[in-house]
């Protein structure tokens, strides 16, 4: 036993050495513990007495904690590091270091007005640690997020040591152990059986296999994830009870091995995280080059060392938009809280964003579109299909119940049903009563509940006298039960029986019609055969019903009858109807693909089911749209060989789990590429080869950005690889809900559809947000551009640069989160990825050039107002720098002959800094108010009816007041108090930014595809 | 492969040779979007004009619009400068200070205050109103002759005292447009100090014209446009008989009644400070 677990230990340690990829490819081949299946041996008096207390201790303390350890996350601090980190940050770092040189040497040398630049490089690095705070708290939130979902109820294991059981923590088992489960227990850790008593195992979380999986001493295949008698960590017992040795703990267990595969594949970049970063590089860029330019310009113009990297600081504060993150941040977690109100959990906000370019949605079919409970779908009686109510409210409509023959079949399904509510229910509404039973026994019994009434009481009154249940064993699919009847006087037994249509049938001699006894003719058998059939090719699982009033003389009262040996009458019975039953499809499921469809995403549907199940509810939800045909459908209807149907007239395809194995990359990608509709069924539930990860690799491959839905442990990698991994928040696993990037809260597939749609919406606004911010930036460079090449005095400082960008604009920026979409945005084809980026090159163009230079204007013409107000005329301003500059005149003359001190010539510069900051203000409300749309006019839009917005341009204006005018401001951010008439200088500016503005969207919606369109559109 | 693939696409974005394009337009497109913003721009250029021209008219060719920052003037010394180290027996040390002053003086020659300015009342303010719309222009100005400055005049001693170790400085008011530097008939005056430390070093000081006075005559000042040969007031300072071969840091600062203290901040609002060091050893 422990050389063998040497070897294992071995073997794992091989692997943690072979690179992840390698690893990945590894368990795609082979998932090889078989070596441990077949090394059974087994030593009785050990079987008793398990291990020795020191014994596993010894183990435990080799191995460490049977549980799951969370995948490796980077340290704190390094975390953080990055946050300091990034492109725009580091360029400011370096800006900070050009301040404080300069201070130092400013310092040294005496000069007045040194601490200006002391105060700007505190203020830099403020700016960065903030913003990196800020991120790293996002971050530390979202972590949080996931930490919040794993469950802290420690699991416990009746395991058997010193010949003793013991209930202890399952944290502290170790390999070797002796373990005893039974129904209702979670599988404490992967054990081999070495007993078992009709133990049946749900593998759902591991391998999506609802079937339950009986589990046995034998081996029974080389496989450890086919063989009987190995049960996996975190699958669930349902009944039945057996004893085990542990042959694998914590990480090395089957499910630990996927967890730490699925961590091992690479977390895809998010597109807008791409878009931001290309963007942020593209800035950074564009700012070092512009600076440099300056820097080496000014060395060439004759400005010593120190005042060119000063103005090549200048220049980098005023180019980079600092802002900018900080409102992507927030205008995300909006988004994403306003999803979390409707059951969206984003735990990666960028991956809100995502959401809204999916184009291939991947889904579960159970539990997703799927209710995830089997239910009465249709009857047939009378010769006639009646179809049931399947509607998760009971809402629908219901048949015709007044036949004779109906009361004898839901007496037969009533009655021939093991299944038995869970008590102290009765207050919650049918569907969602708890029952005890197989699936499709529970859907019979709360089908006649509904529609007898109580049948807890209908069988107290239809006493039942023997039972025979399904036995899989003697490969009896059928079951039946005798009972007396309600009414005392009548002394007959009743026999019901139902099972597998066709073997019912052989059983009956005559049927239900009408209530009348008839006998089985040819013409009904025929009947039966279609309707059979029909059920069948709808994809529901159909069982057959019976019963028949046993001879009161052959058997009366007290009758002993013996369910082994069947000593009463089994044939020769009364055919009652048949009932199927299928997991019907959320009432909101077509609704939501259809809305897919039409917003151009395509769902592509996996599930474990039989391909025909798996149509039947693909076309039932929509995923398969009427009139599509498969190609064997062509084949059937012109009755030519599936060979010779040409691939590509056929919509629909329904591929198979064995089908997919065979099939190479290239096929599927030609696949997936010529067939709209996909639906792949019957997967293999094995994880290595995860059908949902290849189908994401593939449509991946074809360009596409693939949202895949999920709950099942081996879904995990397929979550990881997708751009957009989805959880399910109730049937989803510990470890799908940490691969994925949002978790549904209520399994809901019309959820993912509000989330694409709130995608989208984030992406216009994102848009017109950034093309706001970055408007501003061309006002905060050209005073520099202007200073250095005409010499004027100073017209805008980086400091209060710092305060356009980090303080007053700040606010209206987020608030355009909180537009409205102008257009039903649920109508146009996902963007592409590549084409259609965040920030394009007419957004640019558009925002620098155009608006951009409306407000430089509106800045210079409020700035020359005020210079020349003050005594100075613009001309004279030209080339006055050098004297402006000089710290030792204090009797500079102006236009008028006055002479002026450093010191007043300082603050009249404040002045102007003042002035250009409220020109900026002024245009930028002017901006806001424009980039509320970029298509329609903003009198369709509403100028109020974004509330925040308002709220953020009065909450602009009166941070702009509060900087000119609270006293101190002068000495601390070079603020002024300026005269109230600067502030209706650049209006006319203002109302020119959004008169241009209107005109440019007349003209985008007069001429689409016109060059104006193409050229201004952005 | 792949690499290849970039390398060229790299290439096309600067000239698609196949579809003729130079980054990403052809040269219609270019042709196209360049005559936007040429006529853009010229619209916005138009515009500025436009609003500068219309802010042009509402200035006044005599007066600002407004005086905010110049509610306390600034003083300022001839020569200029933070610190002045002159050795009596170094000619070179303190020669070009007496060029600035010859130079800085020769505006105040009696001769040419005669010939351009009138003589005028002392003692009260020479207010030259307009009457109504008509520019009472050009303003005459008060003669302020060099003579006044006495010992400093540069007339006696044409070292201005620097040879014999009692240098002479000249201080001068900032002009402000309409100010009015006293009420109720005072004068400013100038008085100057040393800073703590140097309290007993300093000496005796002499000002020109006695008391250190500036004369209400000379103002209010009326801009260079409409008072063409205005002549500032001066005030000289000589220091009698101060410390040898130490630094000594004087601050002189303007008495008056109507004018405001200055900012802390402003080191030369109604003050000036400078360093003062007379060698005497070879």
């Amino acid at each position: 036993m422990f050389e063998m677990n040497g070897e294992v230990d071995v073997k794992m340690k091989k692997k943690k050495k072979i690179k992840k990829k390698d690893r990945l490819e590894g368990m795609k081949k082979e998932m090889d513990i078989v070596s441990v299946i077949h090394k059974t041996r087994r030593r009785e008096s050990w079987r008793e007495y398990g291990l020795t207390s020191s014994k596993a201790a010894e183990v435990l303390e080799r191995d460490g904690p049977n549980e799951l350890l969370p995948p490796k996350g980077t340290p704190e601090y390094v975390k953080f590091a990055r946050q300091l980190a990034g492109g725009l940050q580091c360029l400011m770092w370096v800006a900070a270091v050009i301040c404080f040189i300069a201070f130092g040497i400013e310092f040294s040398r005496g000069t007045l007005g040194c601490f200006d630049d002391l105060y700007l490089a505190i203020t830099l690095i403020t700016v960065v640690v903030v913003t990196g705070c800020f991120g790293y708290y996002q971050e530390f939130k979202s972590t949080n997020i996931i930490a919040s979902f794993k469950n802290l109820v420690p699991q416990q294991a009746l395991v058997i040591r010193d010949g003793q059981k013991n209930q202890i923590n399952a944290m502290d088992l170790v390999v070797g152990d002796l373990v005893e489960i039974k129904g209702g227990d979670r599988v404490p850790a992967d054990i081999r059986i070495i007993f078992a008593q009709g133990c049946k195992v749900d593998n759902s979380s591991l391998t999506g296999e609802s079937e339950p999986q009986s589990k046995t001493p034998e081996c029974t295949h080389e496989n450890p994830l086919e063989t009987k008698n190995i049960a996996f960590f975190s699958t669930t017992c349902l009944e039945g009870v057996a004893t085990g040795t542990v042959i694998n703990t914590g990480d090395r267990t089957i499910i630990g091995r996927i967890a730490s595969l699925a961590s091992g594949v690479g977390n895809e970049k998010t597109p807008i995280a791409i878009e931001i970063e290309h963007f942020v590089d593209i800035i950074a860029g564009l700012a070092i080059f512009f600076g440099f330019t300056f820097f080496v310009v000014a060395m060439f113009i004759g400005y010593a060392f120190l005042e060119a990297m000063i103005f090549f600081m200048a220049i980098v504060v005023a180019y980079v938009p600092e802002g900018l993150l900080a409102t992507v941040t927030v205008c995300l977690s909006l988004t994403a809280k306003r999803l979390a109100r409707k059951n969206c959990v984003v735990k990666n906000l960028e991956a809100v964003e995502t959401l809204g370019s999916t184009s291939v949605i991947c889904s579960d079919k159970t539990g997703t579109l799927t209710q995830n409970r089997m239910t009465v779908a249709h009857l047939w009686f009378d010769n006639v299909i009646h179809a049931a109510d399947t509607t998760e409210d009971q809402s629908g409509q219901s048949f015709d119940q007044s036949s004779e023959t109906w009361r004898s079949l839901a007496r037969v399904a009533g009655l021939c049903n093991r299944a038995i509510f869970k008590p102290n229910q009765e207050s919650l509404p049918i569907p969602r009563r708890i029952v005890v039973g197989d699936a499709s026994e529970t859907a019979l019994l709360k089908f006649t509940e509904l529609a007898i009434g109580n049948m807890m009481e209908y069988r107290e009154r239809f006493k039942k006298v023997v039972e025979v249940p399904f036995n899989s064993t003697n490969k009896n699919t059928l079951m039946l039960s005798v009972h007396e009847l309600e009414d005392p006087m009548d002394l007959r037994y009743l026999l019901v029986m139902k099972g597998a249509p066709e073997r019912i049938l052989e059983r009956c001699s005559t049927i239900l019609i009408k209530g009348q006894e008839m006998p089985l003719e040819e013409q009904w058998r025929e009947a039966f055969q279609t309707a059979y059939m029909d059920l069948g090719s709808l994809g529901e699982r159909v069982l057959g019903f019976c019963h028949i009033y046993l001879n009161e003389n052959e058997f009366p009262r007290g009758y002993k009858f013996d369910s082994d040996e069947m000593n009463f009458t089994t044939s020769g019975l009364c055919f009652a109807g048949l009932i199927s039953m299928i997991d019907p499809p959320r009432a909101t499921v077509p609704d939501a693909v259809m809305k897919c469809r039409t917003a151009g995403i395509r769902v592509v549907m996996v599930t474990g089911d039989h391909p025909i199940t798996a149509r039947a509810i693909a076309a039932n939800v929509g995923i398969i749209t009427e009139g599509s045909e498969t190609v064997e459908d062509i084949a059937t209807r012109k009755r030519i060989p599936v060979e010779q149907v040409n691939r590509r007239d056929a919509r629909a395809c329904v591929i198979s789990g064995g089908q997919l194995k065979d099939m190479s990359s290239e096929e599927l990608d030609e696949a997936l590429r010529s067939h709209p509709e996909m639906v792949f069924a019957r997967t293999s539930p094995q994880p290595p080869s995860s059908p949902p990860l290849i189908i994401v690799e593939s449509c991946q491959r074809l360009g596409s950005i693939v949202a895949v839905t999920g709950d099942g442990v081996n879904d995990s990698p397929a979550l990881k690889k997708a751009d957009i991994g989805i959880a399910m928040g109730i049937a989803g696993s510990d470890a799908a809900k940490n691969a994925a990037d949002m978790i549904l809260l209520d399994d809901n597939f019309a959820s993912i559809v509000t989330g694409v749609e709130q995608g989208r919406l984030i992406f216009d606004n994102l848009k017109k947000s950034i093309a706001y911010t970055l408007t501003k930036n061309i006002p905060e460079l050209t005073p520099y551009l202007i200073y250095i090449t005409v010499s004027v005095p100073l017209p805008l400082g980086c400091i209060t640069i710092l305060m356009i960008e980090l303080a007053t604009d700040i606010f209206p920026s987020v608030s355009l989160a909180y537009e409205k979409a102008e257009s039903d945005i649920m109508h146009l084809k996902p963007r592409n990825p590549r084409k259609d980026r965040l920030v394009n090159e007419s957004l640019a163009a558009y925002s620098y050039f155009q608006i951009g230079a409306i407000q430089s204007f509106a800045g210079f013409t409020d700035y020359f107002t005020a210079m020349a107000q003050e005594g100075w005329y613009p001309l004279l301003c030209v080339g006055l720098r050098s004297h402006w500059e000089n710290v030792h005149l204090q009797d500079l003359q102006d236009s008028y002959g006055q002479e002026w001190t450093y010191a007043q010539r300082l603050y009249q510069q404040y002045t102007c800094y003042t002035v250009f900051f409220i020109s900026i203000e002024i245009c930028q409300i002017a901006d806001v108010l424009i980039r509320k749309t970029r298509r329609l006019s903003i009198f369709q839009q509403g100028f109020f009816r974004n509330k925040v917005l308002v709220s953020a341009i009065v909450f602009q204006l009166l941070l702009g007041n509060l900087l000119c005018y609270c006293p101190g401001m002068p000495n601390i951010f070079n603020f002024m108090p300026i005269r109230g008439q600067w502030w209706f200088v650049p209006i006319p500016y203002g109302i020119l930014i959004f008169v241009y503005d209107e005109i440019r969207k007349l003209g985008v919606r007069r001429h689409p595809g016109s060059w104006w369109d193409q050229e201004l559109y952005y | 492969m792949a690499k290849d693939a970039e390398k060229s696409t790299w290439k096309d974005t600067i000239w698609n040779p196949s579809t003729r394009e130079f980054c990403g337009r052809t040269a219609s497109s270019w042709g196209l979007i360049l005559l936007f913003y040429l006529v853009f721009y010229i619209f916005l250029a138009g515009m500025f004009c436009l609003t500068m021209y219309v802010m042009l008219q509402t200035l006044d060719d005599h007066k600002p619009t407004w005086q905010d920052r110049l509610g306390t003037p600034g003083m300022m010394i001839r020569p200029r400068g933070d610190t002045m180290e002159i050795n009596t027996h170094n000619t070179e040390s303190w020669d070009m200070y007496t060029k600035t002053l010859d130079n800085f003086l020769s505006f105040y020659n009696n001769s040419l205050q005669a010939e351009k300015n009138d003589k005028c009342t002392p003692d009260q303010y020479f207010i030259q109103a307009d009457s109504g719309d008509v520019k009472n222009i050009p303003k005459r100005s008060c003669q302020f002759n060099r003579s006044l400055l006495q010992e400093c005049s540069g007339l006696n001693d044409r070292t201005y005292g620097y040879q014999a170790g009692k240098p002479c400085i000249i201080i001068k008011l900032n002009r402000v447009i309409g100010m009015l530097p006293g009420k109720d008939g005072q004068a400013p005056f100038v008085t100057c100090g040393a800073k703590k430390e140097d309290s007993d070093k300093i000496g005796k000081v002499a000002y020109y014209p006695e008391n250190g006075a500036f004369n209400l005559m000379y103002y209010p000042y009326y801009g260079k446009k409409a008072q063409v040969n205005y002549s500032q007031p001066l005030v000289a300072i000589k220091f009698l008989n101060i410390t040898l071969n130490e630094d000594i840091n004087i601050e002189c600062r303007i008495i008056s009644n109507n004018i405001p203290p200055g900012s802390e901040r402003d080191k030369f609002a109604g003050k000036v400070s400078f360093k003062l060091r007379i060698n005497t050893k070879q």
